[in-house]
């Protein structure tokens, strides 16, 4: 296949081509969806103990009678037929009404409505930055593979992946807000409330883990793919044909070498904001990722369903953003492949 | 997941060790409670997970959770020092330990601007008697009738109990009969109802700043020392302690880990409050599981375990023995020290005496069967994990061997007690577990920890059944006076000591690091810690 390929008008029988392939990829995307709410719903069921333990101390709990037990199970929810759970469970998500959290009697949309702008804060800024250094870093990597400097970046970049979000973010605790004490170690807002300094402060740590732990995998695939490209047969041609290395990167090199990148940055997005979790539980970060550990910890089914759902429709609005801006990058896609 | 939870906990140790180290010791000489500040106009305290809406029927933990509800909610009774004195209540008057009479203090108003009654208090007992969830539920079905006359309340008990007071007097928490009536389902109640007379009042409850208290202006009960109460939520112990050092939190509801204690006291502004915290951490046998059904069996295992190995290698010394009867030697009901039973010798030669022979590995094998065991411990517990590592060992010098499950509690707790209810078995050789404080302060505990009969035995997670520890428990709780109940209490020690039900290893000392140039008003309490009324009130009782 060929590297450097000029855009084709769509055709009528591309578009029907593309309609098709489009109504194709929402009919996966819905099975998936259905698999993915089947999961949400029996994951939380397969773990361990239960929401009893929501409804007093052990020693409290332990002195109820069975009938009691039983009211308890019933009043909330979870003592009916797996059956009818699983059919409350599905009519919650139709309505968008996704019920009542066990632990706190919180509406569990509002609960997800306070978290997941948060979340979004965090991982959409952390994005943004682990995308701008990571694709820098892998298209100066793969232009200067041969370079002393390019192999300690790529030494670099996997001793960088390897580091745990968890150790990470101690280290910098320890250093930036412990020892100088030029950030603050945990929250989202000061003492003075919502202040746009005070939200830039405290996203500084989580965000600064977020990114380090999240450049090199970028880096290493720009890297690779620009690799990929740089050695191909016709950037190899052009580069015979005497045209400067600057041009050729820009004009024939970036553009395809950047396409899986792009794929992978949509993916990550969607993940990203489950892989917060580990994050915003050491920065007492107040997002989507806190909420889904203590609702798990508590074993709270509506609020779990509740986060597990938005983390899987975020999984999948990302698969199905990609796919629909892959063509807008890549020409062949819009005129059905490499003819 | 287990592995991943072991991996998690030794990190936050590690992590832990390094922000202590990174940050120097200052060096300056140790500063205790009551050398600072005596008020405050604000302190932060953090706590590891989300409260609910501070009902007493929402919150998620005892502690700090209920510790909280305390400062919303006052009760008619509160525990200062070894006394039990009046609160809401001006008096406890009993004669025979079976009918209280409780005549109400005036001026007290709900943070409503309602004014107390005796009908709300009546209303209250009836309300517990009817919700039984909640973490600061309190059991109160042994108050046979609850009235009111003018301002005064009078409950009459099934049958004389002199711990009534401690145990539901200064643990129930007063409602508002003109909010809580029409409330069906405890569960989703509200930050509405957490209206309390207690000398703070919810202000604030959001998912991004936690909880603001504020200092009940009409409080009639004593003077408030600090103006405002921020609890941030922070789950992590090694980010709580950082935010310690920084000043961004004012104290700590986590232990301070027993590695870090020295070095957290040299720090110059911050001070440490310790006690006795009461809570007993135990080695479980499972009492139905061959051997372990067998006293003789668990004896030989209990005097092969060197408890004073684990209080100095896994608390590093910061605990207490465990006593062999299981009462703390601090707890008014203790008999006195019986000392360690640990003797290896003692153990390898009753085991040679059940016929218990070492197989080609080294490992005995009694009936036919090698003496090898499962023990389950908590991923999350850095000094149950040591202790089980410990244990291991010793049990392997009397030729016992141990296959230590690390998992997380919620898993462990559905094998050692599924469902909370002990009638559905269990289903595991031996445990890491631990009770809290209150079990260890209340007889009434103490024998449902024991009791062969599931209903009256509730918290016997061990499966333990023996009819003359059955007969010492109907004395100790039918005894009328507290001093029969202390006499009671150490035949039962005796019982338990015999039978070895579980081995008790030790107690942790309790140490809350708080900053001391905020405030260094904390004081403890025993059962409560640092965080109560009187850390944080100078009440006029």
């Amino acid at each position: 296949m060929s590297a450097i390929q000029a855009s084709v008008p769509a055709t009528p029988v591309a578009r029907r081509g593309r309609l098709t392939f489009l109504g194709g990829r929402v009919l996966e995307y819905l099975a998936v969806l259905i698999v993915a709410l089947t999961l949400n719903f029996l994951l939380p069921r397969a773990l361990p103990g239960g929401p009893l333990k929501l409804f007093g101390s052990p020693e409290a709990l332990a002195r109820l009678t069975a009938e009691e037990r039983a009211q308890i199970a019933t009043e909330y929810g979870f003592g009916d037929p797996i059956h009818l759970q699983f059919l409350d469970y599905l009519h919650s998500v139709v309505t968008l009404d996704l019920g009542t959290s066990l632990s706190d009697g919180r509406d569990v949309t509002a609960a997800i409505g306070d978290a997941l702008p948060w979340t979004l804060l965090l991982v959409g800024t952390s994005i943004v930055a682990t995308t701008l250094i990571g694709i820098t870093l892998g298209v100066i990597g793969g232009i200067r593979r041969r370079e002393g400097k390019g192999a300690f970046t790529l030494t670099g970049a996997i001793v960088v992946d390897s580091i745990p979000q968890f150790w990470l973010a101690m280290l910098l605790i320890v250093w930036f807000g412990v020892k100088w004490q030029i950030a603050p170690t945990f929250g989202a807002t000061g003492p003075d409330g919502t202040t746009v300094a005070g939200l830039a402060q405290h996203l500084v740590l989580p965000v600064a883990t977020l990114t380090i732990t999240g450049i090199g995998y970028i880096f290493m695939y720009t890297r690779s793919s620009m690799l990929s490209v740089l050695t191909s047969e016709p950037v190899q041609h052009a580069h015979a044909r005497g045209i400067p290395r600057g041009r050729l990167v820009r004009r024939h090199v970036l553009r395809p070498a950047l396409l899986p990148v792009h794929t992978l940055i949509m993916l990550d997005i969607g993940f990203l904001a489950a892989g917060a979790i580990v994050v915003e539980t050491v920065f007492a970060y107040p997002g989507l990722g806190r909420l889904t550990f203590g609702a798990i910890a508590a074993r709270d089914y509506p609020l779990m369903q509740g986060t597990f759902l938005v983390l899987t429709l975020m999984v999948v609005l990302m698969n199905l953003l990609a796919d629909l801006t892959y063509p807008l990058l890549d020409p062949r896609a819009r005129t059905g492949g490499d003819r | 997941m287990q592995f991943q939870g072991r991996k998690f906990a030794t990190s936050s140790v590690a992590v832990l060790a390094l922000i202590l180290s990174a940050c120097g010791g200052g060096g300056a000489a140790p500063t205790q409670p009551g050398a600072g500040k005596d008020t405050a106009e604000s302190v932060t305290i953090a706590i590891a997970s989300d409260e609910g809406t501070l009902t007493p029927f929402t919150n998620q933990t005892g502690y700090p959770g209920n510790n909280l509800v305390k400062l919303i909610f006052d009760t008619l009774a509160v525990v200062e020092g070894d006394e039990v004195v009046g609160l809401l209540a001006e008096e406890i008057e009993t004669e025979d330990n079976q009918t209280y009479s409780l005549p109400l203090r005036e001026g007290v108003t709900w943070h409503d601007g309602e004014e107390l009654t005796a009908d709300d208090i009546v209303f209250s007992v009836e309300f517990h008697r009817d919700n039984a969830e909640g973490d600061s539920a309190v059991d109160v079905s042994m108050i046979e009738d609850v009235s009111a006359n003018g301002s005064t309340v009078t409950m009459v008990l099934d049958q004389p109990d002199p711990e009534f007071p401690r145990m539901v007097l200064a643990d129930m928490a007063i409602l508002p009969e003109h909010l809580w009536a029409g409330v069906k389902k405890v569960g989703e109640a509200g930050t509405d109802l957490a209206i309390g007379t207690g000398p703070y009042v919810l202000d604030n409850y959001d998912n991004a700043s936690g909880y603001t208290l504020t200092a009940n202006p009409d409080y009639a009960l004593g003077e408030v020392k600090v103006d405002t109460i921020e609890v941030a939520i922070i789950p992590e112990e090694s980010t709580q302690f950082a935010a310690l050092r920084t000043g961004e939190i004012d104290i700590s509801t986590r232990i301070v880990p027993p590695q870090q204690l020295e070095q957290l006291q040299s720090e110059s502004n911050i001070g440490i409050v310790e006690g006795t915290e009461y809570a007993a951490t135990l080695l479980l046998f499972n009492n139905g599981r061959p051997p372990f059904d067998d006293p003789a069996v668990r004896r030989a295992l209990t005097q092969a375990i060197d408890t004073e190995d684990l209080v100095d290698t896994a608390l590093l010394g910061s605990g207490t023995l465990g006593s062999p009867g299981f009462i703390h030697p601090a707890s008014p009901m203790a008999a006195g020290d019986s000392g360690s039973p640990y003797d290896v010798d003692a153990a390898n030669a009753a085991l040679d005496e059940l016929g218990a022979k070492p197989g080609s590995d080294g490992v005995r094998v009694l009936d036919g069967e090698p003496m090898s065991y499962e023990l389950l411990v908590q991923s999350t517990s850095t000094d149950r994990l040591r202790s089980a590592e410990l244990i291991r060992e010793m049990l392997s010098e009397v030729g016992v061997e141990v296959k230590i499950s690390s998992m997380e509690s919620d898993s462990l707790d559905a094998k050692v007690w599924p469902d909370y209810d002990v009638a559905q078995g269990r289903n595991y050789d031996m445990s890491m577990w631990g009770w809290s404080a209150p079990v260890m302060l209340s007889s009434g505990l103490i024998a449902q920890l024991l009791y062969s009969d599931p209903v009256k035995g509730p918290l016997n997670v061990v499966g333990f059944s023996d009819p003359d520890t059955d007969a010492a428990l109907d004395a100790l709780t039918s005894e009328e006076t507290l001093d029969g109940r202390i006499a009671a209490a150490a035949d039962l020690e005796g019982q338990v000591a015999e039978q070895a039900p579980w081995v008790t290893l030790y107690y942790r000392d309790g140490a809350y690091a708080f900053r001391s140039d905020t405030y260094s008003g904390w004081t403890w309490q025993d059962g409560k810690s640092a965080l109560h009324g009187f850390s944080l009130v100078d009440y006029d009782l």
